[in-house]
């Protein structure tokens, strides 16, 4: 019997194991329990909850337990991608994305609510901005994202092609090319184009002690190799000042061989366009940068933007809010900011000194332009080639000052044109729209 | 009949608009606190009155040795011989490791085994042989190569005279208080039910309810009747099923009165098994009909079954559904427990081997690869328990693996199964949906609940309801609707189980018992486990039942069944009725063992040689 007792311990080898693993699934139910309780496979959650805008519109409410959408169809269309699809199938929607927090769970008490309705997520977001924004670009695909540069609320936040989400197209039907549910400003990286010359003249302020001293010669082309790096203008005698406001692709070329592709990567990562960004808590599509072999065409289109670099609509956002705010980067965010907290600054990361900051906010000014009345804008236009016959990519990204307006933003229009001819004109209706 | 409670709540709603549903969520709010706060007392009492008492040791018989000393034989079934391990510990150079085996049937009836040993064994001059054991009566001289011994059996006055001196358990934890905090947790919970019903009348409900409360007092009163107070195991078991009546009053309310039926089954089996138990003779004679029955269903199941889902486990009788495989538990219990001179034979595992080899081959035909877990589980524990090998159990689970891996490769839905371990959100719209599901169910219900009976995953007021909601992913359904707090009190529960008879088995009198109850515990945990770490995907998915919870009849009648073993390993004074309590003797002849009794100093009374009881025992 004794031996037979000691032989008996086995069985608490099993209850250790159950211990073990109960433990394993409490730990996961803390750390996991909100993302399972509120996942699409819970029919509760779909009911429950409301999203409005930063001035209360209902984007998103609940009518006789069904998800509906905001009342006016050009609203729905506008905030699709900022509110989500009752399939869930636009994954970085609030919907998806806020649903513990519309939901109303907590660890304590689960899903459960004595009245069973849920709560309500404000969204930074102005439906008004976002409309405007859609008719701007005009049915052309794009993204047009803008946000207070100081408190890091996006205001505004379209991505085109939409679709009104009380009709969702057909799975079947669509087009694979489209990208319909994908958010262009958080899910997407294009090619910079020129805007990139901001981080290319960021990298030579720091490195060269003399780079407003310098002069550089445009002939329309630099010969390097086999290869040829073109301007579009014969610009002559020309300083970095001037380079930049004409957008001298020579100017940039010149400085980028001579930083190397070592600095430049490194700026690129430090101002994370090469890395990846939060917005509202949603991580960003990640940038790229390739570093070019030295003297080489590679490296100058490199300088240009023109290379294998991709950045992040979001990120770029970021990247012209922080020389807006001399030179600190608040993280961007999707819920309206609390004015009972609002003593409560965001969190912020300073990506690049207030002189730097102020250097390169000067560089992009935007000086004497009928095109933004009223407007005191700091911008830089991108036109990015995208290879073969397509038409590039139109950015036009910046900030404006006015007084009680800080805000930046980012404008981008795939294959339709120059940014200055197509981009522009859309960042200075959205604008006009916000400062009204 | 029963309608009246959400009447009253109706005709408010006439004087007040509104009025009635926010009272209403007010007291059901209220409930859904108070549930989990009486569940944990209900298993915490059961805990402390099961483990917290120290047991008490038995003394059936004692050897006095020609040098004056005493050896106490503590259990029915004793060793003697050299090894450390042995129960009477003789070290004595002549004497084999494992010399003999000393055991009493339930008639008081003791016999001799030469197990093992090199000098033999002599009973008054006479030599020992074969495996039937050698009659020995109190006064004999036994001879364990050239020690010779007088053997002292407890006479009836001993036996009496111990049990009365010893304490019977329930002192500090009145049963019948633990059984009044589950009857308020049996009414909370069915008025939780009644409120979120969405049938026409849940006079039913109530009804069903009533007669649970019901069966558990006639069950305690039936067991204060038979002179016995340990109701703990009893408690667990009402515990569980009255949390699985509430699943199945949410899940399936049309199937209610059957799970009552199944009830009632249940503690039929579970009293006709502790019955058996109680006779150490009859148990061993039932043993082997019992033991063939179990292939036997396994084959019945394997030529009539039904192929649900891959896997074919149920049969059908007259419109009923039946899992053999269910009831094959009780009788691999049965075929895996031995008493002590039994394990000492060489190769006694053969025959229990070859039980196994068919049951496991069987099922592998069905392709039930989560009642195949359990069996080898349960297999390896009693393998261990009657070999004390590991090498056995490390070859054993290297074997299965083997097996495993060609099952897994041969059968896609099991493969299939493994593919989606741990990807469950990865594949939440495919191979994994039914966890997904069950893992969101289980968070939504916080550490509170969403309400009995309020919960989606079973699915109703325009919710699809997920697959097998109340029975393989049932932990999920629990969680949910009574909420984490409840779940892991029923967890708790059945660990309590196993915990309790690795405790009790030290004062258990056959190995019999403790092998069976070992394996028992074994059966329970390890589906329990199955079932909720399998639809939490942190173990594959094998769709086995909760024990006592689940729905499903069958499972829940064996899982009653099963707990019978626990109560005969039960020793405790008057405790269970599954173990026989000394009767008052006619004749009182005065005791044949002179205990070791301590004097007030604390000093021990040293025992005379008095042997004034032998012939008393007709």
């Amino acid at each position: 019997m004794y031996r037979i007792n000691k032989r008996a311990l086995s069985v608490l080898v099993l209850v250790a194991i159950a211990i073990l693993g109960m433990l394993f699934y409490i730990g996961r139910f803390l750390i996991f329990g909100g993302e399972w309780a509120t996942s699409r496979l819970n029919p509760t959650v779909q009911s429950r909850g409301m999203i409005t805008d930063r001035n209360g519109v209902v984007l998103a409410g609940v009518t006789d337990g069904r998800r509906t959408f905001a009342e006016d169809a050009n609203v729905r269309r506008a905030t699709l991608h900022a509110v989500g699809d009752r399939e869930g199938n636009i994954g970085t929607g609030a919907l998806r994305v806020y649903a513990p927090n519309m939901a109303g769970y907590n660890f304590l008490t689960g899903l459960y609510s004595r009245a069973g309705t849920g709560n309500t997520v404000a969204l930074s977001i102005d439906s008004n901005l976002n409309v405007e924004a859609m008719r701007a670009l005009d049915g052309r695909k794009g993204t047009v994202i803008v946000s207070n540069y100081q408190t890091g609320e996006v205001l505004c936040m379209v991505s085109s092609p939409t679709f009104d989400p009380i009709h969702p197209p057909h799975i079947d039907t669509l087009d694979d090319e489209e990208g319909v549910f994908l958010n262009r400003a958080i899910q997407a990286a294009y090619t910079p184009g020129s805007i990139f010359k901001i981080v290319t003249a960021a990298a030579a302020i720091e490195t060269f002690e003399d780079v407003f001293w310098r002069t550089f010669v445009c002939t329309g082309a630099i010969h390097l190799g086999e290869d040829t790096v073109t301007c579009p203008s014969v610009h002559g005698e020309i300083d970095i000042v001037r380079g930049m406001r004409v957008s001298c692709n020579i100017v940039f070329c010149e400085l980028a061989l001579d930083l190397g592709a070592d600095i430049l990567s490194d700026y690129t990562a430090r101002y994370d366009l090469s890395g990846r960004t939060r917005v509202g808590g949603i991580q960003t599509m990640i940038g790229n940068f390739d570093k070019a072999e030295p003297y080489t065409a590679d490296l100058a289109w490199s300088g240009i933007g023109q290379y294998d670099n991709l950045v992040n609509p979001a990120t770029m956002l970021r990247f012209v809010s922080a020389i807006a705010n001399d030179g600190n980067a608040v993280e961007l965010q999707l819920r309206k900011k609390s004015t009972l907290f609002s003593f409560l600054s965001n969190r912020s990361s300073r990506l690049m000194s207030a002189e730097l900051a102020r250097d390169l906010g000067d560089l992009i000014e935007i000086q004497n332009s009928d095109n933004f009345p009223g407007l005191q804008i700091h911008a830089k236009t991108g036109t990015a080639q995208v290879g073969g016959d397509r038409l590039p990519h139109a950015w036009y990204v910046g900030y404006i000052t006015n007084p009680g307006h800080p805000l930046a933003f980012v404008v981008i229009v795939e294959n339709s044109g120059t940014g200055s001819s197509i981009a522009a004109p859309i960042a200075n209706r959205v604008l006009q729209a916000a400062i009204r | 009949m029963f309608d009246w409670i959400r009447e009253l709540f109706n005709n408010t709603s006439d004087t007040a608009a509104g009025f009635d549903g926010d009272i209403l969520s007010y007291v059901t709010l209220v409930i859904r606190f108070i549930l989990p706060v009486l569940a944990i007392i209900i298993v915490v009492r059961c805990i402390r009155s099961l483990l917290s008492e120290k047991g008490e040791g038995e003394i059936w018989g004692q050897l006095h040795l020609l040098n004056g000393n005493i050896i106490d034989l503590n259990y029915w079934e004793n060793t003697l011989g050299r090894s450390g391990a042995s129960d009477a510990f003789l070290e004595y150079p002549t004497i084999s490791k494992n010399h003999a085996a000393l055991n009493r049937d339930d008639k008081g009836d003791w016999y001799i085994y030469d197990v093992a040993s090199k000098a033999g064994v002599l009973v008054n001059g006479t030599k020992v042989e074969g495996k039937d054991g050698f009659l020995v009566k109190s006064g004999d001289k036994i001879d364990l190569g050239g020690l010779i011994m007088t053997f002292v059996a407890a006479d009836m006055t001993d036996e009496y005279e111990q049990a009365i001196s010893r304490t019977p358990p329930g002192q500090i934890f009145k049963q019948a208080l633990t059984l009044v905090y589950i009857t308020l947790f049996q009414i909370l919970l069915c008025f939780q039910l009644n409120i979120a019903s969405q049938e026409a009348s849940t006079t039913i409900l109530v009804f069903c309810f009533l007669i649970l409360i019901i069966l558990m007092w006639i069950c305690y009163f039936a067991t204060r009747a038979m002179n016995r107070v340990a109701f703990e195991i009893e408690s667990i078991g009402f515990f569980l099923t009255t949390i699985g009546l509430s699943i199945v009053a949410s899940g399936s309310p049309n199937e209610i009165t059957r799970q009552i039926m199944f009830i009632v089954f249940g503690l039929i089996l579970f009293y006709g098994i502790g019955w058996v138990l109680r006779d150490l003779n009859r148990t061993k004679m039932i043993r082997r009909p019992v033991v063939l029955i179990g292939p036997l269903l396994l084959a019945i199941t394997l030529i009539f079954g039904q192929e649900t889902l891959g896997a074919i486990r149920w049969i059908s009788i007259a419109g009923m559904q039946f899992q053999p495989g269910e009831f094959v538990k009780i009788a691999i219990i049965f075929a895996g427990a031995v008493t002590l001179e039994r394990m000492f034979v060489r190769r006694n595992l053969i025959g229990f081997v070859a039980i196994m080899a068919i049951c496991m081959g069987l099922l592998a035909g069905m392709t039930d690869f989560g009642t195949a877990m359990i069996f080898f589980v349960t297999f390896l524990v009693i393998a261990f328990l009657r070999s004390g090998d590991v090498a056995t159990v490390i070859l054993s689970v290297a074997g299965a693996g083997f097996a495993g891996l060609v099952a897994l490769a041969s059968r896609p839905h099991i493969a299939q199964r493994f593919a989606t371990w741990g990807n469950a959100w990865e594949t939440a719209f495919n191979g994994g949906r039914q966890q997904a599901s069950a893992m969101s169910a289980a968070a939504s219900g916080g550490l509170f609940g969403v309400g009995a009976g309020e919960g989606w995953l079973k699915g109703g007021r325009g919710f699809p309801r997920v697959f097998a909601a109340d029975s393989d992913i049932v932990f999920a359904m629990l969680s949910e609707e009574l909420g984490l707090i409840v779940a892991l009190t029923a967890i708790v529960a059945i660990l309590v189980l196993a915990i309790y008879s690795v405790q009790a088995a030290k004062f258990a009198r056959s190995t019999f018992y403790v092998i069976a109850a070992c394996a028992a515990a074994t059966v329970l945990v390890f589906q329990m486990m199955l079932n909720v770490l399998g639809s939490m995907d942190i173990l594959p998915f094998t769709g086995v039942t909760f024990p006592f919870i689940s729905k499903g009849g069958t499972s829940l009648i064996s899982c009653w069944g099963m707990l019978a073993f626990f109560k005969a390993i039960d020793t405790r004074a008057a405790a269970s009725f599954a173990v026989k309590i000394p009767k008052r003797p006619e004749f009182s002849g005065g005791g044949a063992i002179i205990y070791r009794r301590y004097d007030d100093d604390n000093t021990r009374v040293d025992p005379v040689l008095e042997n004034k009881g032998i012939g008393n025992r007709e």
